[in-house]
């Protein structure tokens, strides 16, 4: 294992990928410090651009997005106290404090070197885990894989904030638009409206980048020329800091930064919970273990060292899940699961025994983008900050122009742009009615896969009982039917405190899973 | 009734359409089950949850839609411009439709200006941004795509240009 990964390290740090790579993790940072442009989005905007690339280029530049994306979002979090992605929101709430005390640089560096470590502690997490839990997999039959994705799926829409009822819908809609095409058994045309196109199913890569792009920026044009004007002051700042204080700083916390990567790490293998509740959560405990926990919130270290190194971490978690079993972890790696099936990958199981280029490849991109992302940052990160100042006038032009071309380039047809076009629509009316989107994605992409499972069990015997009956199976259903209960449980409990409280606030759009 | 009813009934329309459709479906003698039996418990549950999402809303027992315990109150924002968001779809939507007549180039030079020009009205040096913005959009993604990385966009069956 670690020969093999060894060897793919200096594949990668070949040009032809090691470009890709560097590339890739710029636009995640540059993505990532642009409040509004999520790393998800970031991730579409880059996803055509891999249409040209081996698949181990296109992954390198992708996950380059992820990682870049993730410590991306800190510039902005720290110097204007706003969260560039939703990953850095718990970032805001020392990141910020500590830049108006006059110590810019020390909050920047702080986060970005915890982004450092707590992806690397991350990485070993992915490398060393993802083969064992492949083969436990592996010993997977239909009645299990079918009980893993209706847990997966029942875990997303149950933790869904606002109604329970409309997280399920929004999973089953998922599921219908998988059922519009061809049954995956026999071929038989179903629900297609006699369209051709839609003989072999509306394609997914469309449909994702629809629902979340449109949802995202809509919101946008819905606020456009009515934001008062942030203070740019905090860009104008000196960002200079000795950084091996900086890295001591950070070893001199070992208790908080390997717990908040533990979190970040569970966290990103748990399907579609996403960053944001990493880097929430890694803050959370970080103040409930502290001694001075009165002195979260007013711009002290560990305000930030906890979540930026939990939110890298997830990243390593999230493509666990991916490379072992074929479930995205969040939206970033949907994206990153489209790009593979394009170029004839099947993530799950068999990824790392059938591909162990690629996937020991993926390793070390993701390696290897924590190190570039640092040399980045060191050569650029003035420059990246004017960045987000660009007017929403021309960014949403110019990202909407990157959809078509994200949608068109699938298969070159219009097709697919009229599915972007239409999901896009749905997308946006999903948010207005306060849909979530995450199960619906969920749905969406493990659809396919729960038919084909379902219907090869009950071919194989008839017999209902043996999806409880079987172990795996069995335990993963009594999951499910435990996440629905606790979450039922947490729904009415919310309930019971909002009639005590009864506050009311705006509806949010889900940014990432 | 309220919104989640009137959204609770058009699934349930749309369940009700599309079961039909299943049921017509080819049933194969040869094998336990068909084309249609994944569908058919696929819509099935999206009645219930058509229905569950109904009877919460005509019980009057708001679900925490929106409202998120604990939070304190947004500070008063201006309303959100769904005019602007129409506008924006409706010139995304003639973009669409104009890319297989006019072509990429075209049609995104253009899209790009109008949607600028929409969002935020150009005063008179702005005009000079908003086009240089539209034709870099244009030309530049066309050669980044098709000139080196050889991904084809749409070509104009009007214009018999990329």
């Amino acid at each position: 294992m670690l020969g093999q990964l060894g060897a793919s390290i200096l594949y990668v740090l070949q040009p032809h990928t090691l470009i890709p790579l560097a590339v890739g993790t710029l636009a995640g940072i540059v993505g990532g410090a642009i409040p509004g442009i999520t790393i998800t989005m970031t991730i579409i905007l880059v996803l055509p651009f891999t249409f040209g690339m081996d698949p181990l280029q296109g992954l390198a530049a992708m996950t380059g997005v992820y990682v870049g994306g993730c410590a991306g979002g800190l510039l902005s979090a720290c110097l204007l106290g706003i969260p560039g992605t939703p990953s850095a929101i718990a970032t805001t709430f020392d990141g910020f404090p500590m830049a108006r005390k006059g110590q810019p640089g020390r909050a920047v560096w702080l986060g970005i070197w915890a982004s450092f470590w707590g992806g690397l502690l991350g990485g070993l997490f992915l490398i060393f885990a993802t083969l064992p839990l492949a083969k436990f997999a592996m010993e997977f039959g239909p009645w299990e894989y079918f009980s893993l994705f209706i847990f997966a799926l029942s875990m997303v829409a149950g933790l869904t904030e606002r109604s329970l009822t409309k997280g399920f819908l929004s999973g089953v809609i998922g599921l219908l638009v998988t059922v519009i095409g061809s049954d995956p058994i026999m071929a038989v045309p179903r629900l297609n409206m006699g369209s051709e196109y839609l003989r072999g199913g509306f394609p997914f890569l469309p449909i994702l980048i629809g629902i979340f792009a449109f949802s995202q920026i809509m919101s946008d044009v819905e606020k456009i020329g009515t934001e008062t004007l942030e203070s740019q002051q905090g860009l104008k700042a000196s960002l200079a800091v000795s950084h091996l204080k900086v890295i001591r700083e950070i070893f001199t916390r070992p208790v908080v930064l390997l717990w908040s990567t533990v979190i970040g790490i569970l966290i990103g293998v748990l399907p579609a919970i996403g960053g944001s509740a990493a880097n929430i959560m890694a803050w959370d405990q970080a103040k409930k273990i502290s001694k001075h926990p009165e002195k979260f919130g007013t711009g002290i270290p560990e305000g930030i060292i906890a979540p930026e190194s939990a939110n890298n971490a997830n990243v390593g978690g999230s493509l666990v899940t991916i490379m072992a079993f074929g479930i995205p972890g969040d939206a970033v790696t949907a994206v990153m699961l489209g790009a593979m099936i394009i170029h004839g990958i099947q993530p799950g199981p068999l990824f790392i025994v059938t591909n162990p280029t690629i996937a020991y490849g993926l390793f070390a991109a993701y390696l290897l983008a924590h190190p570039v992302m640092i040399g980045l940052q060191l050569v650029g990160v003035r420059l990246f900050l004017r960045v987000v100042s660009v007017p929403k006038q021309i960014l949403i032009p110019v990202v909407l122009v990157f959809c078509v071309i994200g949608a068109y380039a699938l298969n070159n047809i219009m097709e697919n742009v009229y599915t972007l076009l239409l999901f896009g629509v749905i997308g946006y009316l999903m948010v207005k009615l306060q849909f979530p989107l995450a199960p619906l994605i969920l749905g969406v992409i493990l659809g396919d896969q729960i038919e084909i499972n379902l219907v090869r069990a009950i071919m194989t015997d008839s017999n209902p009982w043996l999806f409880l009956t079987r172990p795996i199976s069995g335990i993963l259903l009594s999951l499910s039917l435990l996440s629905i209960i606790l979450a039922l449980y947490q729904h009415r409990r919310s309930l019971r405190r909002e009639m005590e409280q009864e506050v009311p606030v705006a509806a949010e759009v889900d940014e990432e899973f | 009734m309220g919104r989640d009813g009137v959204v609770g009934l058009l699934l349930l329309l749309i369940s009700a359409i599309f079961y039909l459709q299943a049921q017509a479906l080819p049933r194969p003698s040869l094998v336990p089950i068909g084309p249609g039996f994944y569908p058919e418990i696929v819509l099935v549950c999206l009645a219930i949850f058509s229905l569950l999402l109904i009877a919460w809303d005509f019980l009057g027992r708001r679900t925490v839609s929106g409202r998120l315990p604990g939070k304190a109150p947004a500070k008063p924002t201006a309303p959100p411009r769904y005019g602007m968001v129409l506008n924006t779809f409706v010139i995304f939507s003639a973009y669409v439709f104009a890319l297989p007549l006019l072509g990429y180039l075209l049609s995104t030079l253009l899209f790009v200006g109008v949607l600028q020009a929409l969002l935020k009205p150009p005063r008179a040096k702005e005009w000079v941004l908003l086009a240089t913005v539209a034709l870099a959009t244009a030309f530049v993604t066309y050669w980044v795509f098709e000139g080196y990385l050889h991904v084809l966009l749409p070509r104009g069956r009007w214009t018999g240009l990329p």
